[in-house]
């Protein structure tokens, strides 16, 4: 599905969030996963925040002076199926974690220079995608 | 399942309408009917006035900050109700939800502005005028103000007006557009129920021209915002005058784009096609004549076209879409009425809109983005406000001949230039007539701090929307000249 102006592209990024809340959520209360559960429940906790913060940004950013169609850009290539993550082995799901944060750290890279006309849009995605990929060290 | 009526707010009570006749909201993309609204009558606009001017006195005494802190309130309710908000708005509007949110975001950007009352309101003295003798002007809220607004954009019109009027000391009267109702009964209902300003301070009438003429002739209302078309910006101006009420009429536009051979095109497209079909064309700040200077015609009818066709027409509710629906099923024949009108004048039309389907959504009040080419001066095309998604293409020789285009067109609303030159634009922004004017980008929106209004067939009145002079408007300069014996 494309991504055609600042809303659906700010509005993907915390459906994008939300996804990563639950995921890790369901991580942290994995039994089978228990050596990292504080990791993942914090990184839970995070997405939350960075979903406010998104939602707060689409609120506080929308101008109808440059509300000029986005070209080029789909969901497609940042969602990654996770399955049924119950019967993880620790291993396989630090793998499935970081993979998920190399397409979010990509896709918020590259929402942030869609929407350069933005500049605080634009930090603030630059800034999701730089706490994106320091996630991948704490998760290898 | 039944439709909700709405209700009237006065004096502080959702009220049942004393009119008889309804109007019917429907929801552009589905042609559903939404909702049903009280075609109000003089009778509630009396009884609004009395509430508000009820309320007036304890109100007007209240100290200004105090007044500001329940805007402090508003913001933050606005706030957690933001998309909510939108939602509304776009299902009665019909517009894309981006261009909702930005609605509510200029709506609280004028709440924000009005805080600043305890700034603005102050007045000035000297001391020693003549011997002995000191002076000093302030500014004193007059009574009851009210707003009539339009249809294209029911969140935030009403608020270049009610924030300030209020703040000011005033107390207000808001009628609503009765095609898109919704979206202020719900922001009314918010007042009421977590802002909670004092019984008359706002109030809200429903109706159409029996509640406008009931406004325009009510002896105890003050003055009056009007926002709309430029025929009815005429009539209300006319009476207001007649009544002795202050007024500020802002009417329809015919807004021209110029790009000189040496834009930057393909950076500025994004922004003409904004321009030209954001709010599917119905704001009186889109463009509606595109006009190409020598060698840029053929590049940017070309490119202009292509991006034209790619634009993805649909439910404003579906973020997928960049373009909605026009307001109504009547909006829509008129629209379609101009573009036969194009045709039969002689006009080329390089994209046709009429057709527009949008699968799944039979009813919707479709027109796609429309392109004309070879439209003349004298062409209704030319002259007339279409407020839809209608483009006429008018290539002119030079600059000169842009400004003078410009300057025919009777609307003096708003204008923009797309160029490199300093000279270009300096020249374009002293010679061009109309009050807003937009340097590489399309639309020409002035924020809450700075004026909002038009000259010529755009604007009725001196004192323009928000900005500073709004305080203006909503107050009275009173001198005081003093010697103690």
């Amino acid at each position: 599905m494309p991504l055609v102006n600042f809303g659906s592209i700010l509005g993907f990024a915390a459906e994008l969030a939300e996804r990563d809340q639950a995921f890790y959520r369901s991580l942290a209360e994995n039994p089978r996963l228990a050596e990292k559960a504080a990791l993942f429940g914090r990184l839970a906790a995070d997405e939350k925040k960075n979903r406010e913060l998104l939602l707060r940004t689409r609120r506080e950013n929308v101008t109808e002076m440059i509300l000029e169609p986005v070209e080029g850009f789909r969901r497609e290539p940042f969602v990654g199926e996770r399955g049924e993550v119950g019967a993880l082995t620790l291993p396989a799901a630090l793998a499935l974690a970081r993979h998920g944060e190399e397409k979010a750290a990509a896709f918020h890279a590259q929402a942030a220079a869609k929407l350069s006309a933005l500049p605080e849009v634009a930090r603030a995605l630059r800034n999701l995608a730089k706490r994106h990929q320091a996630r991948l060290a704490e998760l290898a | 399942m039944a439709v909700p009526v709405l209700k009237d707010y006065i004096g502080g009570e959702w009220v049942a309408s004393l009119g008889t006749a309804a109007g019917e909201v429907r929801c552009p993309a589905t042609g559903e009917l939404i909702a049903s609204v009280p075609l109000g009558t003089a009778a509630d606009v009396d009884r609004a006035v009395k509430a508000a001017r009820e309320a007036f006195w304890e109100w007007r005494s209240t100290p200004p900050l105090s007044r500001a802190r329940y805007l402090f309130r508003m913001k933050e309710v606005f706030e957690e109700h933001f998309e909510e908000i939108a939602r509304v708005l776009t299902r009665e509007q019909g517009k894309a939800l981006d261009e909702s949110r930005g609605e509510v975001r200029r709506l609280i950007e004028n709440v924000e502005h009005a805080t600043g009352v305890t700034t603005m309101l102050t007045g000035y003295g000297l001391e020693d005028i003549a011997k002995d003798i000191d002076c000093q002007a302030e500014r004193q809220p007059v009574g009851v103000f009210a707003a009539i607004a339009p249809y294209n954009f029911p969140a935030m019109v009403p608020w270049w007006f009610l924030p300030y009027a209020i703040v000011s000391g005033n107390t207000f009267l808001l009628k609503p557009s009765e095609q898109v109702p919704m979206t202020q009964a719900r922001i009314f209902e918010l007042l009421d129920e977590e802002v909670m300003l004092p019984p008359g301070v706002v109030n809200l009438v429903n109706g159409a021209r029996e509640v406008v003429n009931g406004i325009l002739e009510h002896p105890d209302i003050a003055g009056v915002s009007f926002v709309g078309s430029t025929p009815t910006a005429r009539h209300v101006y006319a009476r207001c005058g007649a009544t002795g009420k202050r007024v500020q009429a802002l009417g329809g536009a015919k807004n021209c784009v110029v790009v000189l051979p040496d834009a930057v095109l393909d950076k500025a497209l994004p922004s003409l096609i904004t321009s030209f079909f954001g709010c599917s064309g119905q704001r009186c700040l889109s463009g509606s004549i595109l006009v190409p200077v020598g060698a840029a015609y053929q590049p940017l009818k070309e490119k202009f076209l292509a991006a034209s066709r790619a634009l993805r027409v649909g439910d404003g509710l579906d973020e997928s879409n960049q373009m909605g629906p026009l307001v109504s099923a009547a909006h829509r024949a008129r629209v379609l009425g101009y573009i036969e009108k194009g045709l039969a004048e002689g006009a080329e039309l390089c994209l046709d809109g009429r057709d527009c389907r949008v699968a799944g959504y039979p009813g919707g009040f479709w027109v796609g983005p429309t392109v004309f080419d070879r439209v003349t001066p004298a062409m209704t095309l030319a002259r007339e406000e279409v407020f839809g998604p209608v483009v006429s293409l008018m290539p002119v020789p030079d600059l000169a001949a842009a400004i003078e285009l410009v300057n025919t067109r009777g609307f003096a609303n708003a204008a923009c230039l797309y160029t490199q030159s300093g000279p270009a634009v300096r020249e374009f922004k002293y010679r061009a007539k109309p009050s807003m004017v937009g340097i590489n980008l399309g639309i020409a929106a002035p924020m809450s701090f700075f004026p909002f209004g038009g000259a010529g067939h755009s604007m009725f009145g001196d004192l323009k929307a928000h900005g500073r002079e709004i305080f203006q408007f909503f107050t009275d300069a009173k001198v005081v000249i003093t010697r103690w014996l």
